[in-house]
């Protein structure tokens, strides 16, 4: 309780703050609205449904994005985490499309796979793909030495070391890379309702620029800032269900 | 029975120009308690891994005969699974094998002997360093190999935790007559503990002592600080 306290004391002050600079009209309400017109704006959508629908769409690609770059992810970077040839044959390509942001290529995307949800899919995938894949990589590799030799002492096979130590040990990295990938995922997807959408909350946010509704435009930001912590926190409770032993 | 003997002949290991093991012969008898002291680098360790199966000897005959079917290390450091609870560690063997009979029952027997049934449910990382070294012995008795190897499985711990697992330790052998291989660099551990010490040195076996101390021994027993100052004196 005492941490949320101290974590909400710099947002109420720039909520303060940003009261204040509107009450005293230091810019143009069109360039900055107040918080009341934000709110208001906020509960008409909320009201009208219109936030629930977009918001629920975007969840929605998030959701099968995510659920896809997992179970692809997952088993290629235990796969390529116990190959002893797949970085010293793979590692300049890898770091290559690493570098290489997923809304860079969307104007390639769009062209091979056209403007629906395939094409929204995809950069989702691309976004929470690599860091999914590489922590999976790394949790295998990174499996302590000295744990297999307790395996192998106790007779293990092979498939029992990688079933019973590499996999548990590595469940801390691939849930850190699930979390990444996940928040990755998000930003992802509001940057290609930016670009190419017809429905979801990055299009409700260019749909109000549009309309010169920066109240909109304001709200939108706010609920994505809000909803994504939500995952994260959310998801952080899976990780403690999940991984007990972590915390302790 | 003489099967039941363990005889290394031969066995060599060499990492690079250095020798760290070189034995041409050694006899181990079933359900002894053998110490083995030597100064860092002197090849203890080394010995116990081959014996493991961890490294492979440089030799092509066979240099060890008469190995147990099973046999198990007791590590310097607990290596104990982070994921599993200290009942699941100490049942960790289970998962490489087809079933034990009886294992729970095994199990909180053990736990019982090693004085962890409250701490049954905990993590490893809620341990402190005595109690996850016994965990460390509990998993590899719930094996229950022949052969236990043990390398200096107390070194880590203060005075008071390791008397009290020497003990243990002592307890557990006179109960289930394991034959036991226990490397340590400190002498005293090793005459309070042993049937027979083995000095080693430039991976050799320099001097092959039994102790005739009967039990209990007590450190400040006159005979055991002779021997004590006898084998110092070799390995100085």
């Amino acid at each position: 309780m005492k941490r949320f306290i101290n974590g909400i004391i710099v947002p109420v002050i720039l909520l303060l703050l940003w009261y204040a600079v509107t009450r005293m009209q230091i810019f143009n309400e069109y360039l900055l609205p107040s918080p009341g017109t934000v709110w208001e704006a906020l509960t008409e959508l909320a009201t009208s449904g219109e936030l629930a629908k977009h918001l629920s769409i975007s969840l929605r690609r998030v959701f099968f994005g995510f659920l896809l770059a997992a179970c692809t992810a997952i088993p290629l970077g235990i796969v390529c985490g116990r190959s002893r040839y797949f970085y010293t044959y793979c590692w300049f390509l890898l770091e290559f499309l690493r570098h290489v942001p997923p809304l860079a290529a969307i104007p390639l995307i769009i062209l091979w796979a056209g403007i629906d949800e395939a094409s929204k899919l995809t950069i989702i995938f691309l976004a929470s793909f690599f860091p999914l894949f590489l922590n999976t990589i790394s949790g295998i590799r990174n499996c302590e030495p000295k744990l297999i030799e307790v395996g192998l002492s106790l007779g293990f096979s092979k498939t029992q070391l990688i079933r019973h130590i590499q996999l548990p040990a590595a469940l801390e990295s691939i849930v850190t890379g699930l979390q990444l990938a996940l928040g990755y995922s998000w930003r992802a997807l509001i940057g290609a309702e930016l670009i190419a959408a017809s429905a979801g909350i990055g299009y409700l946010i260019l749909d109000a620029e549009e309309m010169s509704r920066p109240d909109i435009v304001l709200a939108g930001m706010l609920c994505i800032g809000i909803i994504g912590s939500l995952l994260d926190w959310a998801f952080l409770h899976v990780l403690q269900r999940l991984i007990p032993w972590y915390q302790k | 029975m003489e099967t039941d003997i363990l005889f290394l002949q031969n066995l060599k290991k060499t990492y690079g120009n250095k020798t760290a093991v070189n034995i041409p012969s050694l006899e181990i008898r079933p359900r002894t308690f053998t110490c083995i002291v030597g100064k860092s680098g002197c090849g203890k360790t080394t010995l116990l891994r081959l014996l493991a199966g961890l490294e492979t000897p440089d030799t092509n005959t066979k240099s060890i005969t008469g190995l147990p079917a099973k046999t198990a290390p007791v590590f310097q450091e607990p290596r104990l699974m982070p994921w599993l609870t200290v009942k699941g560690n100490i049942m960790f063997s289970l998962k490489g094998q087809n079933g034990m009979p009886a294992a729970e029952e095994r199990c909180w027997q053990l736990l019982k002997e090693l004085e962890l049934t409250e701490a049954a449910g905990l993590y490893p990382a809620q341990l402190s360093g005595g109690m996850a070294q016994r965990v460390s012995l509990g998993r590899t008795l719930f094996y229950d190999p022949e052969l236990i190897l043990m390398d200096e499985p107390f070194s880590a711990l203060d005075y008071f935790t390791r008397r009290n697992l020497q003990e243990m330790v002592l307890r557990l052998f006179r109960h289930q007559q394991k034959t036991i291989l226990f490397v340590t660099h400190d002498v005293e551990e090793a005459l309070l503990l042993g049937d027979r010490i083995l000095v080693m040195e430039n991976g050799s076996i320099k001097a092959d002592i039994p102790v005739m101390i009967s039990f209990p021994r007590k450190a400040a027993d006159t005979a055991l600080q002779k021997m004590r100052q006898s084998i110092l004196d070799l390995l100085a």
